[in-house]
């Protein structure tokens, strides 16, 4: 694991009760405000602690790090750390930021992305006051366009909560808060990987809190997340081989945790009272593109997915494959089944886990492609009920993972 | 077996879904209103609530949230007789909801669900 390379600590600050912390990785342009919008919330919610705001960078070469010192933080002090050069990644920042946590004695992290354009000082109460009041782990609550973070809606959200048996919206949010007793179960953790050093780090930290029984609540952001938003059917990039390997490495991993969870259950949210909810600037998304590459993948992975999947499940994804556009239609039972041949092919090891991963791209865009036909005329909130019933799909399909899981 | 609070303020739903539930095997406490409840609920100390979200003179989603914050676990069914509840993100808070209605069909198959729930180290 690498070390770091540098860290910059103009206010020689050897101690904090309150860590925030911004990752980064090129992001000059963007990271003052959340850094001021820290430093508010720091000073107006939590002036009796003491606190102080880290940037993990990756050694940005763009200017990142004078940006983060330049930004006003009224006295608030700060701290740059850095990855060495060549080595990028989110989760090295993170075991950066692990370790220098520990060394602080922090009770309590909160961390948001360099990129966030919607934070409000209320952001770092709501994550963090939950962690000095008995929660170790706090996960965002905000409301999205229905069609920004459709890995999160088709794989990590109900895999998760089927999985571990917590209903955490926003397993891979990006901002959250957790405690300095979780900074230390992270790093003296076993299930590293180089996913996890990468985007892998989200899902991977949600998760730990789950099967650590760590107490976990939800936090309602008031504002919806207004950052990058990507096309999901243009813009994937590793990010998606990264999750879902490391979904997948901490299933097999912790096998014996999620097979005897039944059902899920709900978590405490907290952080209401913000006034009306602001609603979510739209996404777009491009319909033709996600069908071009699923079908696309029918040609390049037919072989792969007759391998990875069981006959009946083969079967029927040939069968939307060749659906009519007017009529294309990924049926959630399927969908489920198809993740949890993937996850049983993957712990059996029967092909390269790149290979793999790689393969059930194309199927990921054709099950988006289903999502954003089904939903074209929904509100969020119906959008969201349509979530809710797919979990439930999900976790009335558990036993098929179960049965499929060995052989 | 299992005990359920059934918190209503309407009598003829306290008293149908206490007849149907009590013929299902469960025992049952009800309660009138939302006065009280955390300290009806530590003196009752049930299996699982099934809470109705409108009620004359409490709003169900702020008790939800003072259950769930001293009772992080308790299983937690709203009862509602529109489901535009759901715009307000309290509810998630809630194991499950159901539409009222004098078909105790999918009351009874959630509260079997959230009884069934197991996480491990619990």
């Amino acid at each position: 694991m690498p070390e770091v390379h540098l860290e910059e600590n103009p206010q020689n600050i050897t101690s904090a009760q309150m860590v925030v912390a911004i990752p980064s990785y090129r992001e000059a342009e963007l990271i003052a405000y959340p850094t001021t919008q820290a430093a508010q919330g720091l000073k107006r919610y939590f002036g009796d602690k003491q606190g102080v705001i880290i940037n993990c960078d990756n050694n940005s070469d763009d200017g990142t790090k004078e940006a983060f010192f330049a930004a006003e933080t009224e006295d608030v002090p700060q701290i740059y750390i850095s990855t060495p050069p060549g080595v990028r990644g989110k989760g090295n920042n993170f075991q950066n930021l692990f370790r220098k946590v520990v060394e602080l004695g922090a009770e309590a992290v909160v961390v948001v992305d360099a990129d966030l354009k919607s934070i409000t000082p209320q952001w770092i109460k709501h994550l963090g006051e939950p962690l000095f009041n008995d929660f170790g782990y706090v996960a965002p609550l905000y409301v999205r366009h229905k069609y920004d973070g459709t890995i999160t809606n088709s794989i990590a959200y109900p895999l998760t909560r089927a999985l571990y048996g917590r209903r955490v919206r926003q397993p891979i949010g990006g901002d959250f808060g957790f405690s300095g007793e979780l900074a230390r179960i992270y790093l003296a953790s076993p299930t590293w990987t180089e996913a996890v050093s990468q985007f892998g780090i989200d899902i991977w930290m949600t998760t730990l809190a789950m099967n650590n029984n760590i107490p976990i609540c939800q936090a309602f952001m008031g504002r919806p997340k207004i950052h990058k938003p990507k096309d999901p059917g243009s813009e994937l990039g590793p990010m998606f081989s990264q999750v879902v390997g490391t979904i997948f490495d901490l299933m097999v991993q912790s096998a014996g945790y999620w097979m005897r969870v039944k059902w899920s259950k709900p978590t405490s949210i907290y952080g209401f009272g913000l006034g009306e909810v602001e609603m979510p600037p739209p996404v777009k998304v491009s319909q033709d593109k996600l069908a071009e590459n699923f079908r696309m993948g029918m040609g390049t992975y037919r072989e792969a997915w007759r391998t990875i999947l069981t006959e009946p499940i083969f079967r029927k994804v040939e069968e939307v494959a060749n659906l009519p556009a007017e009529q294309f239609d990924f049926p959630t039972q399927t969908w489920a089944k198809l993740l949890f041949d993937y996850a049983g092919a993957y712990n059996r090891k029967v092909m390269d886990p790149q290979q793999l991963l790689d393969s059930l791209i194309p199927l990921y865009f054709g099950k988006t492609l289903s999502y954003v036909r089904k939903t074209e005329r929904m509100s969020v909130q119906q959008a969201e009920d349509f979530i809710e019933n797919e979990c439930m799909v999900f976790e009335e399909t558990k036993p098929y993972l179960v049965d499929h899981w060995v052989a | 077996m299992a005990k359920i609070l059934i918190v209503d303020d309407e009598e003829h739903i306290r008293f149908l879904y206490s007849e149907e539930l009590a013929d299902e095997g469960y025992e049952v406490a009800t309660a009138d209103s939302g006065f009280q409840l955390l300290e009806r609920i530590e003196k009752e100390k049930p299996d699982l609530v099934v809470l109705d979200i409108k009620m004359v003179d409490y709003n169900g989603l702020d008790l939800l949230q003072d259950i769930r914050n001293k009772y992080y676990d308790l299983p937690v069914i709203l009862c509602t007789a529109y489901d535009t509840f759901k715009e307000d993100m309290k509810s998630i808070a809630a194991d499950f909801y159901v539409i009222k209605s004098f078909d105790l069909t999918e009351l009874k198959n959630k509260i079997k669900m959230a009884l069934e729930t197991k996480l491990p180290g619990e």
